[in-house]
């Protein structure tokens, strides 16, 4: 290691590295415990391999200054669009959601690389303009890199992963300087679109949000989902009955065991003790990711970390929410925890990016 | 350029800040949340996956096996399949219905039918939908265990009365247990879904007839496939009843009423044993004893001969001459009889203002008691009956046992009725005729009397006083031999010089010529009265159409010197006792005593 390499790697964040690693570890276990199976082409098997490339990844962009990614975000940026455009001409369907494309050796959910990309370049262009606070016009720019990506994904008819974009304008714009006409503004359009949207939603998607009030209401399908989740959280109790011993993850009570319902598993099997346990794993995260913000050498920087804090924050808070009956179903994934490569391996990619920032925040 | 960019990161530091206590809240928010599931609710959620996961599935038990006095089944159960429907694992109701009714073959309404009878119930709780499954059903069934994981196949012990109607009124049958008999105290011990005795022995002994039903808990899986067997209790099959019946006796019983409406009904006198019994016309139990009852169910209820009745315990008639066998009980109670007294029959006499005639219009001459009761002479009786007056009628023939059930363990027994000046009185508020005393004293007029009742009178004179409580049961495993202490046997003080004459007489009756000589059986010392009960009023009016016979009686009992079997005939319309009665209890004779001498050996003779 050269000197430049350790004096980069002194800034190196072993605490929420450890975090991340605690998580994903978690979710391998969760994994583990309700199939009972180890195999190479298990979920396990497969969830270990993706966080094997998962660190690759992480360590390798570490060398990369974030300033490369930002200078040519344009270049990044038009890729991407171009993916979405591919998968929605030749992406296939899992579950109704035709945002997979089939790379041969694995399927991967371009999408969720996407927010990364997307990140990036609302930071770039947020941290370009003059002044403390953003224009009307700047922030019409802003909300257009966002969600021309997120009416794509949205075409693919994956509504959750679409509407994780929100939160990625929400922090990066609040963190850049919002006006609070703005506010006014984009909280008053959110009021007006929210009625509109009702409409344009799916039934079964109308049928999710209804259950969260009452989920005695429809017990056969998504109150059903809702309701088991619950029963699986409260039964675990206070310290859970053990690895393998969840009944509801086990005997199939709980849909999606593996994926957006990998919380349930864990709150089952190690009890309130081992879901607070990975609330504060998060809470450490999400805390040394502000700290992160706050030490950035530059604005593109912090803005850059602040998107990954508000993307990760909403995943892990619809996703919890979901899980304990607070919030609809919406099929988006618990981050490090949940099974599935892309998600995974995107988070990574991002707090690869935050770590970088954080090694170089005094580099000049 | 450095100045700008510190100002523009205190900027940025202000408003990072001012997230940090929203985010806080949002980890507040969900911590709470997961305390108030998991430690306040904890249990409460810890029950809710505990029965998600847990299926009871009942097994049910056998009920004991009926035999007869010799160990032959009567009643017993074989094994059968039944097809359930757990609602709980059920997705779409339209799709189970449709399953059961297209595949299975079900009818529509009676599915429907079953829904609508199991709204109340627990969801958990199954309910039957088929009974006497096929294979071809149970390999439908297993073969679609995958999407209707809600559709089972349950074993079922089904009840199986091996000689059908045969004695159908003693056995009884079963039938599903009510919500409101659950609720009642008449049936404990048993669950929702149970098949209880709704008659018979099947109702008086339920207690000990019914098994124990055993639990299997298993788990299942979100679609209700079973994946493991957590705990199993065994069923318990109910304890074995043998009865006093002997099915030799009943067959010939049987077959002796076959076309008639009647009743046979044998008992040895000595203890009270119903050796048979036997009432006409009767039902197949094996019809009735199911969950899921047929239409042909309404169809015996309101059939006008009431098949479901037991004429042996249920229905009371006049007894005819039969009382005639009370009266000289009654007048030897009274010392009329001691000096043995002549009486001539002239074919009519008067009595207050009334003329009555013997049934024999030509007269019989002169009788002394053993003659008058087996040339069935009415003018003795009335003769006796004037001197004796209704009270002393009454209270004897009362400590026979007339006028209240006799305490047969069988349910739904009638009392009868054994008339008194009293009894008028507190009935039509009228007061007594003493020319009713003189219809009594030939068994007419208001006494009305069950065959059952006439059984154990008759039995009690021929024994000298024996007053015995007819019963069925035998031995029950299990259940001791009936009540506490025995069947009671009460002793009346009837001397054994006056039950000497009466067993001549009755005697006679059937070995010198008299009306009951149709039941003599060569070389037996068989004794028997005849009786033949005038059918009046609304009763005959119903029937004028089909020109009103008279109901025939018969009673007798084997050998005269020790009796040891009573027998009581009771056809209904059948004319007179002596031609229509008496040799059906030939038969009943004739079939006893052979089996007697070589046990099991027919046609010997």
């Amino acid at each position: 290691m050269t000197e430049s390499e350790q004096r980069l790697f002194h800034g190196f964040d072993g605490l929420l590295f450890g975090a991340l690693l605690l998580l994903s570890g978690a979710g391998i276990v969760a994994i583990w415990s309700t199939t009972g199976s180890v195999g190479f082409d298990s979920y396990f098997g497969r969830q270990v391999m993706y966080l094997a490339a998962s660190l690759v990844l992480f360590f390798t962009l570490l060398y990369f200054d974030y300033h490369l990614f930002s200078d040519f975000i344009a270049i990044l940026y038009l890729a991407a669009m171009a993916v979405l455009g591919l998968v929605l001409l030749f992406g296939f369907s899992i579950h109704g959601n035709k945002s997979w494309i089939d790379l041969g050796v694995l399927s991967v959910q371009p999408s969720e690389f996407v927010k990364i990309v997307v990140i990036v370049a609302l930071a770039r262009y947020y941290s370009g303009l003059e002044g403390d606070y953003l224009g009307f016009r700047e922030m019409l720019i802003g909300g257009l890199i966002v969600f021309v990506p997120a009416v794509l994904v949205k075409l693919q008819g994956d509504l959750g992963t679409a509407v994780t974009f929100v939160p990625i304008y929400a922090a990066l714009s609040a963190i850049a300087g919002i006006r609070r006409k703005h506010v006014v503004v984009l909280v008053l359009a959110a009021a007006v679109a929210a009625p509109l949207t009702w409409f344009a939603l799916k039934d079964y998607q109308k049928d999710r949000i209804e259950t969260v009030f009452n989920p005695a209401s429809d017990p056969q399908r998504f109150g059903y989902q809702t309701i088991q989740s619950q029963i699986a959280v409260g039964s675990g109790g206070t310290l859970g009955k053990g690895f393998g011993g969840g009944s509801q993850g086990h005997l199939g009570f709980l849909p999606a065991r593996f994926t957006d319902f990998v919380f349930a598993v864990l709150a089952e099997e190690k009890g309130f003790v081992g879901s607070i346990a990975i609330l504060g794993l998060f809470l450490l995260v999400v805390f040394r990711l502000f700290r992160i913000a706050a030490e950035a050498k530059d604005r593109v920087g912090a803005l850059i970390v602040s998107g990954v804090l508000g993307l990760l924050l909403f995943h892990m808070s619809v996703n919890v929410g979901m899980v304990v009956g607070l919030l609809p179903i919406v099929g988006i994934p618990l981050p490090f925890v949940s099974a599935g490569g892309s998600s995974l391996i995107s988070f990574f990619v991002g707090m690869s990016l935050c770590m970088g920032i954080r090694m170089r925040r005094y580099v000049n | 350029m450095a100045l700008e960019q510190e100002s523009n990161r205190q900027l940025i530091q202000q408003r990072l800040n001012l997230f940090r206590i929203p985010v806080l809240l949002i980890f507040l928010v969900l911590g709470a949340r997961l305390w108030q599931l998991q430690i306040i609710q904890g249990s409460e959620y810890a029950l809710k996956a505990e029965r998600n996961r847990v299926r009871s599935i009942t097994l049910t038990a056998p009920r004991g096996n009926i035999l007869d006095r010799n160990g032959v089944p009567l009643v017993d159960s074989r094994p059968s399949f039944d097809v359930l429907v757990y609602r709980e694992d059920m997705r779409d109701r339209e799709a189970t219905v449709r399953f059961l009714t297209q595949r299975l073959g079900i009818d529509r309404e009676e599915v429907e039918r079953q829904f609508e009878r199991h709204r109340g119930s627990g969801l958990y709780r199954p309910f039957i939908v088929k009974e006497n499954a096929g294979m071809e059903d149970i390999s439908i069934i297993e073969a679609h265990r995958g999407d209707h994981p809600e559709i089972k196949v349950g074993p079922e012990p089904r009840r199986q009365y091996r000689y059908g109607p045969l004695a159908a009124h003693l056995l009884g049958y079963l039938g599903e247990i009510s919500e409101e008999e659950l609720k009642s105290d008449r049936f404990p011990g048993t669950t929702a879904g149970q098949l209880v005795g709704r008659s018979g022995v099947e109702r008086f002994y339920n207690r000990l007839l019914a098994g124990k039903d055993g639990v299997r808990r298993v788990t299942v899986d979100s679609r209700g496939r079973e994946v493991d067997i957590l705990d199993e209790s065994e069923p318990l099959i109910g304890g074995e009843l043998r009865l006093t019946l002997d099915l030799r006796l009943q067959l010939v019983a049987e077959e002796a009423l076959r076309g008639k409406v009647g009743v046979v009904a044998a008992m040895d006198p000595r203890n009270g044993e119903i050796l048979a019994l036997a009432s006409s016309p009767a039902f197949d139990p094996n019809a009735f004893s199911r969950r899921i009852s047929g239409a042909d169910w309404e169809e015996l209820v309101r059939h006008p001969d009431r098949p479901m009745q037991n004429r042996a315990i249920q229905n009371s008639h006049s007894p005819g001459s039969i009382f005639k066998l009370i009266m000289a009980g009654a007048g030897f109670r009274a010392g009329l009889l001691d000096e043995d007294p002549v009486i001539v029959c002239r074919g009519r006499a008067s009595y207050y203002g009334r003329v009555f005639h013997c049934w024999d219009r030509s007269g019989h001459g002169a009788l002394r008691l053993e003659q008058a009761i087996a040339k069935s002479c009415n003018i003795f009786f009335y003769e006796l009956g004037r001197e004796l007056g209704i009270e002393k009628i009454s209270e004897f023939a009362r400590e026979l046992g007339l006028g209240a059930p006799t305490g047969i363990d069988l349910p739904g027994e009638r009392g009868g009725i054994m008339p008194s000046p009293e009894w008028k009185r507190g009935t039509r508020g009228e007061s007594w005729y003493p020319g009713e005393t003189i219809s009594v004293s030939i068994g007419q007029g208001a006494v009305s009397t069950t065959p059952v009742q006439l059984l154990r009178a008759v039995g009690a004179l021929a024994t000298a006083g024996n007053l015995v409580t007819p019963h069925v049961l035998l031995h029950a495993e299990g259940g001791g031999d009936g009540p506490q202490g025995g069947w009671p046997v009460k002793r009346l003080p009837i001397a054994e010089a006056h039950a000497r004459r009466l067993r001549q007489g009755m005697w006679e009756s059937v070995n010198a010529w008299g009306t009951g000589h149709n039941a003599l059986v060569p070389g037996e010392d068989i004794c028997g009265k005849t009786g033949t009960a005038q059918v009046v009023g609304k009763e005959a009016a119903k029937r004028l159409g089909e020109g009103v016979e008279d109901h025939a009686w018969f009673a007798g009992f084997g050998r005269r010197d020790a009796p040891e079997i009573a027998v009581v005939v009771f056809i209904e319309h059948g004319g007179s006792g002596g031609g229509a009665a008496a040799p059906v209890g030939r038969e009943i004779f004739r079939t006893y005593f052979e089996n007697r001498r070589s046990p099991g050996a027919e046609g010997h003779d």
